[in-house]
């Protein structure tokens, strides 16, 4: 474990601040996760929305009580990282990427977009949200030239509705996806590309607690495959028949219905 | 598999003297499934089941440390009404032994009960959990309370019941007495109670504070607690503790084990490390000239 002072906050957008820290660890490959310990509170994964030298982007929305004591924190404060864990993108396959992000999914697919424009590659990217107040990344995308694509839910900006109905247009003129957000978008996405012929990378969500493939939180029925270890980024082939889109194991091993 | 790996213990059969230990990977079906197919994995023994689910403790419940790995999982499991449905689902191609965590012994043996209907090879007694209050350690250090807790779930169960305990000064004392309750085996060691403090945030890292110490740190431990249990039980032990690597398998069979069982080193190298100790053992036996596994266990007490 190591120690990340902050050295800066940046108000993304409502209830999502980026924190820039300063540590020492290993590179973080796109769509990779840390594990961040807050003390007195609890180690959460989250996959970097940025890694360039000693800098790490952490984007975090406040959805709970240690992502919410986050958002208290200032510059000098600390947070305790080990990592990176897990698969990332594949940023080095060929073509044309299409960039999907939801909501503050948005994290990694930044990231990747901005390894996928150093690389030279063209790079749509594709951002839903449910007001124009919570996208994330607009300007970013843009200053990066990627093509940029905006739905809200309230029509407040960009096409009003959700990101899965306006891409499912354009999705066949890409030869790759890469996605993150919400387990329904995620699934609609993977079973277009599937249809498509559209070669697919999803990053998913599940219970992760030890981040090391032992306490088997994580795992995927009926395939065993974890999130932690050999996600958290998937091929869509490889989620094909198993609880992903269906079913969601809470922290005792429990499965509810995704909804 | 080659017949030279081959290992019984009470009346379960298995391809190979390595065992998946409780606590890894161990709670779903898949994953499970993934063991049994990916590796020569001998059994599986699954995460322990308690009469309620469980949550588990909030995270960090790991922490690494210089020569080992701490966990305070919590027991975190779906409680043992899930278990019908997990073993509907695992293959049946090794022995699938299920482990119970309880604080009584009625409650033990409606589980055990339970797990055997459900379709359990053999049951596992945890009685050595470190970490959770009523669930382990204390319970596993009263000699006359394991026995009650053993004769308890042997009046019910058909399948072997096998009792795993801990470090403690009464370990050989305890184990002696679940013998003599009829138990059919003994797993030693568990985890060792410890903590780690991160030095720039000031606080204990795991949430619970106190977790399990695992890995090489407590590989030596479990030699000799196995080596001993071995000089005073007749019935077959299962030593786990720190097992990296081929070499600390026979070690803890030359000390009296007849199988072995593996956690931590999973963390470290995945679960190839599994077929990796059984090559390995493979290979010392043919090359130091044993025809069977049985020709090694606790070989090292003999002159």
């Amino acid at each position: 474990m190591r120690r990340g002072r902050i050295v800066k906050v940046i108000n993304e957008a409502e209830s999502i601040k980026s924190f820039i820290l300063k540590v020492n660890i290993d590179k973080v490959i796109p769509g990779q996760f840390v594990m961040v310990w807050v003390p007195g509170f609890e180690e959460i994964p989250l996959s970097p929305s940025l890694h360039e030298n000693s800098y790490l982007r952490l984007t975090v929305a406040a959805v709970g009580a240690t992502t919410e004591k986050i958002h208290e924190m200032n510059v000098g404060d600390s947070l305790y990282i080990r990592g990176p864990y897990g698969r990332g993108f594949n940023l080095n396959l060929r073509g044309k990427y299409l960039l999907v992000a939801g909501g503050y999914g948005a994290a990694p697919i930044i990231y990747a977009l901005k390894e996928l424009r150093e690389k030279g590659k063209s790079a749509t990217y594709a951002i839903g949200a449910k007001t124009s107040s919570k996208l994330l990344f607009v300007s970013e995308a843009r200053s990066i030239g990627a093509k940029v694509l905006i739905t809200t839910e309230d029509g407040s900006e960009g096409v009003k509705g959700l990101i899965t109905d306006v891409i499912k247009d354009i999705i066949e003129e890409y030869d790759n996806v890469l996605a993150c957000g919400p387990e329904k978008m995620l699934y609609k996405i993977m079973n277009m590309c599937l249809r498509a012929n559209v070669k697919c990378q999803l990053s998913i969500e599940r219970y992760i607690k030890c981040g090391l493939g032992i306490c088997g939180s994580c795992a995927l029925d009926p395939k065993g495959l974890l999130v932690c270890k050999d996600g958290p980024v998937f091929y869509a082939e490889e989620l094909i028949g198993t609880d992903f889109g269906k079913y969601y194991s809470l922290p005792s091993g429990a499965k509810i219905i995704v909804r | 598999m080659v017949a030279l790996l081959k290992t019984s213990i009470s009346n379960l059969k298995m391809r190979t003297p390595v065992l998946l230990a409780s606590g890894v990977l161990g709670s779903s079906y898949g994953t499970i499934n993934r063991v049994i197919e990916e590796t020569l994995v001998g059994a599986i023994v699954t995460k322990s089941f308690t009469k309620e689910p469980r949550n588990g403790y909030p995270t960090p419940i790991v922490a690494y440390v210089k020569s080992g790995l701490l966990n305070a999982v919590g027991l975190a499991n779906p409680g043992y009404k899930m278990l019908k449905e997990l073993l509907r689902n695992v293959s049946r191609n090794v022995p699938i032994i299920v482990s119970i965590a309880s604080s009584t012994p009625q409650e033990f043996a409606e589980i055990a009960e339970y797990a055997e209907e459900a379709g359990a090879n053999a049951v596992e007694l945890n009685l050595s959990c470190p970490h959770v209050k009523g669930h382990g350690l204390e319970v596993g250090q009263d000699p006359e309370y394991v026995g009650k807790i053993v004769e308890n779930v042997k009046s019910v169960s058909n399948i072997p019941v096998f009792v795993k305990l801990g470090y403690s000064d009464k370990v050989v004392e305890v184990a002696k007495r679940a013998e003599k309750a009829g138990a059919d085996a003994i797993v030693a060691i568990n985890t060792i109670r410890a903590m780690a403090i991160d030095v720039y945030a000031k606080k204990p890292i795991l949430s619970n504070t106190y977790g399990g110490l695992s890995g090489p740190a407590i590989h030596p431990i479990a030699v000799r607690i196995v080596y001993d249990l071995y000089k005073v039980i007749e019935i077959p032990i299962v030593g786990v503790g720190g097992v990296m690597d081929w070499k600390d398998a026979v070690e803890l069979m030359l000390a009296g084990a007849s199988a072995i069982a593996v956690a931590s080193a999973i963390a470290v190298k995945g679960l190839n490390v599994i077929n990796e100790i059984v090559e390995g053992i493979q290979k010392y036996l043919e090359n130091e000239g044993f025809g069977k596994i049985s020709d090694i266990v606790g070989l090292a007490h003999k002159n």
